[in-house]
């Protein structure tokens, strides 16, 4: 017996373990195996394999089950109240990679969108492919302003690992020499069309701190060698990134880091285990592995490593610390501070302006862009020009022009031959932009474990009490009205601006819950991503962000996790863990 | 905007001669409509589905390109209500193609599709006139949409009165219209 139990323990060893199978836990994974640590990584929905699992790639709109493709309404009241109020992204061709709500219960003390998919890949699949660095202002603002707690590091510490990420990934984008927002390693950025171009030139006249650049974006525009040979190709501007690329030409984990960690041999990918704790050893003061709930068989099953990465996104990833109590962490793991569920942060969005730009009725374009213009943030950079007294930090646009199809039709009136043939051309073209604003890190902006309601497993669920300040209400007033400013400049017409609400988390960059700090009073983790109180434990997702910036978040989880993997492994080697 | 009815009228003005001219000639077809659809309803009655093979056609008619009959709408619809509307707009909508059959009745003594297209056009005209009173309660706003969609995703709506092309490759931010002819279907 006891040999079987060795033997068990034996089989179930590894060198490390990453929890996830998303942005960076495919990217903890590539990098612990090329490295040479035999790897195994959990993930907890089922697996979804590169080109095979994209059963909606290529499907035409006359192939789909629903009109429009669009789910029938009771059946998104039913399975999908939350992922519902992304209000685009959960269709027919993208419902496969959404959590049902009703499996995946949790409690809303203030409006809580919590934007999920559970299977291998996580929302590498589904993301925006926004790709942006944080700049030094961003790593220093918190300590300047006396805002949370200081960031550990500085953004010299991150450059190298932005370089590394994006050399992989591969990222179009145009170099612009600002400092709020650093370049980076671009591949050839994608084309403006002609609004675009013509509102960044008389914006940029007009108003001399704007500058519209084009979306930097991780597609690949003239993929690399090291692409290639991947099996990753260019991209095809299909604009159905949602539904899996079949040409792998946008960075997601499947496409990317998982293939590339498989080739090294090293690699174990176990679907279906969901991490329900860290495992601790209160003697030696380390984790020994982790507690899988197997979903299929129900059975607990334990898994041993060396070095545990944690990449499981912000909100689980702080659910298994709350959950792993002991005699050493009675409040969850690693939470000396009771920082952990603390400081969520997100970008809240929803509000900007749009407006119809005459004058092109003869122009159009070709082929459907997955990308849009960026105006990079203008405010609060340091000098007195930019300085705003009403609210700290600031905020970046997102936007684009294009002409209306048939769809501006679907809801007017009239009828015939003459209201087809006006359908069969594009309509006016217009104008959006769109901002992604900071949110500061508030610890009261919290999410709790939740031992009285339980999941399908069994399992505790978490309760979330999350909302907007009024730094943040100030900052959207000016979002607003900035963004109609310029395309007033610009000379367009009908020029509206709008708030149209934000529920936190709708940005789907949820972040903070297990912040970097430099004293383990008041922060979760070191500047190496390690657990104040457990060393051998790595945190790299969204948990471990000390602010949250305006840019889109994920290359920065990306390049964190890198260079957590390069600690950890010769810290390893230095038998310092 | 205040211009707008009168700007459509004039055009039906145009639209209406020339479409009782196509229907003349062509009554032996909507009348063989009656007998022989050429698939099976699933939701509506025989009767309501004749009357939404015409609707459809009068929303969209066959021009240059194909128009909504070809293209399948009504028996897209027909599927729609069975999987994808909810049981109170599936009412509204068979509600609405039975009023269409009885003041077809009422008004001219005769079944809706073997009106002439002027006489199913005017009673649509008044329909439409309703629905964008109460756009989301009234029936002819929900054929309407319904007609719309299905065309314009249908395999003929999206590659013939549209341009369709699921592999651009390239993207190219500003070309002459000409160049293009058509709306992008995606």
């Amino acid at each position: 017996m006891a040999n079987l139990n060795t033997r068990a323990r034996q089989t179930n060893t590894y060198d490390a373990i990453v929890v996830g199978s998303g942005i960076t836990g495919g990217w903890a994974a590539k990098e612990l195996t090329e490295k040479g640590l035999k790897t195994l990584i959990l993930e907890r929905g089922p697996m979804v394999r590169h080109l095979e699992d994209y059963p909606t790639a290529t499907m035409n709109p006359w192939e789909t089950k629903y009109p429009g493709g669009k789910l029938p309404a009771a059946e998104m009241k039913a399975h999908y109240p939350v992922q519902a109020r992304t209000g685009y992204a959960l269709t027919e061709y993208s419902r496969h990679f959404f959590v049902r709500d009703d499996e995946h219960p949790y409690t809303e003390t203030q409006r809580f969108d919590w934007i999920r998919g559970y299977h291998v890949g996580g929302r590498s699949l589904l993301w925006a492919r926004q790709t942006y660095r944080h700049s030094p202002m961003d790593f220093e603002a918190n300590a300047r302003e006396g805002v949370g707690v200081d960031w550990p590091i500085r953004y010299h510490d991150l450059a190298p690992w932005y370089d590394h990420v994006e050399r992989f990934i591969g990222v179009s984008g145009q170099s612009e020499g600002l400092a709020q927002l650093p370049d980076g390693h671009f591949q050839p950025p994608m084309e403006m069309n002609c609004v675009e171009k013509d509102l960044k030139v008389r914006v940029e006249a007009k108003i001399p701190d704007r500058r519209i650049t084009i979306g930097r974006v991780a597609h690949l525009t003239a993929p690399t060698e090291e692409q290639l040979a991947q099996g990753r190709g260019k991209c095809q501007n299909r604009n159905l990134c949602i539904r899996g690329c079949p040409f792998g030409a946008y960075f997601s984990s499947n496409s990317s880091t998982l293939p590339a960690a498989e080739r090294t041999g090293n690699l174990t990918l176990r679907s279906g285990s969901i991490v329900t704790s860290l495992i601790l050893d209160e003697k030696k003061g380390k984790a020994t592995g982790v507690r899988v709930l197997d979903e299929a068989s129900g059975q607990e099953v334990e898994f041993y490593a060396d070095v545990v990465f944690l990449c499981a996104s912000a909100l689980n990833t702080a659910w298994i610390m709350l959950n792993s109590t002991s005699t050493r962490f009675p409040n969850g793991f690693g939470n000396d501070s009771d920082q952990v569920g603390r400081n969520i942060m997100d970008h809240h969005l929803g509000v900007g302006a749009q407006a119809e730009a005459p004058g092109y009725e003869d122009k159009y374009y070709s082929g459907r862009r997955p990308n849009g213009i960026y105006v990079p943030r203008f405010r609060n950079l340091g000098d007195r020009a930019s300085a705003r007294s009403d609210y700290l930090r600031g905020f970046g646009y997102q936007g684009g022009a294009g002409r209306p199809s048939w769809e501006r039709g679907l809801n007017a009136a009239g009828f015939g031959a003459d209201r087809k043939a006006a359908l069969s051309q594009p309509g006016p073209w217009m104008v959006r932009l769109g901002g992604f604003g900071e949110i500061l890190p508030y610890a009261d902006n919290r999410m709790t474990l939740n031992r009285a309601l339980k999941d399908k497993h069994g399992l505790p669920t978490l309760t979330f009490d999350v909302s907007l300040r009024e730094n943040e209400i100030a900052m959207r007033k000016d979002m607003r009205l900035a963004a109609m400013e310029m395309l007033d400049a610009a000379g367009f017409k009908n020029v509206v601006g709008a708030d149209q609400g934000y529920g936190p988390g709708l940005g789907i960059h949820e972040m903070g819950t297990a912040r970097m700090g430099r004293d383990p009073k008041t922060s979760v983790l070191n500047a190496q991503n390690q657990v104040h109180a457990c060393k051998n434990v790595y945190v790299t997702d969204g948990a471990a962000m000390t602010s949250a910036s305006c840019v889109n978040p994920s290359l920065t989880y990306m390049a964190l996790t890198a260079r957590a993997v390069d600690h950890a492994v010769s810290s390893r080697r230095k038998g310092e863990l | 905007m205040s211009n707008l009815p009168s700007r459509r009228q004039a055009l039906f003005g145009a639209t209406l001669s020339f479409s009782a001219l196509w229907t003349t000639l062509s009554l032996p077809s909507v009348a063989m409509a009656q007998t022989t659809l050429s698939w099976s309803p699933k939701v509506l009655t025989q009767a309501q589905a004749q009357v939404l093979e015409v609707a459809v056609d009068l929303i969209i008619p066959a021009t240059d390109t194909p128009g909504a009959r070809e293209a399948g709408v009504a028996r897209f619809i027909d599927r729609a209500m069975g999987n994808f509307y909810d049981p109170g707009q599936v009412k509204t909508m068979r509600d609405g193609l039975d009023r269409m059959q009885a003041d077809a009745e009422a008004a001219y003594g005769a079944a809706f599709v073997s009106l002439g297209a002027g006489r199913q056009t005017e009673l649509l005209t008044r329909y439409d006139a309703e629905a964008t009173r109460q756009p989301l309660a009234h029936f002819f706003a929900l054929i309407r949409h319904a007609t719309l969609l299905g065309f314009f995703t249908s395999e003929t709506g999206a590659t013939k009165t549209l341009r369709y092309d699921p592999f651009p490759g390239e993207y190219r931010g500003c070309v002459p219209l000409k160049e293009i002819g058509r709306a992008w279907a995606t």
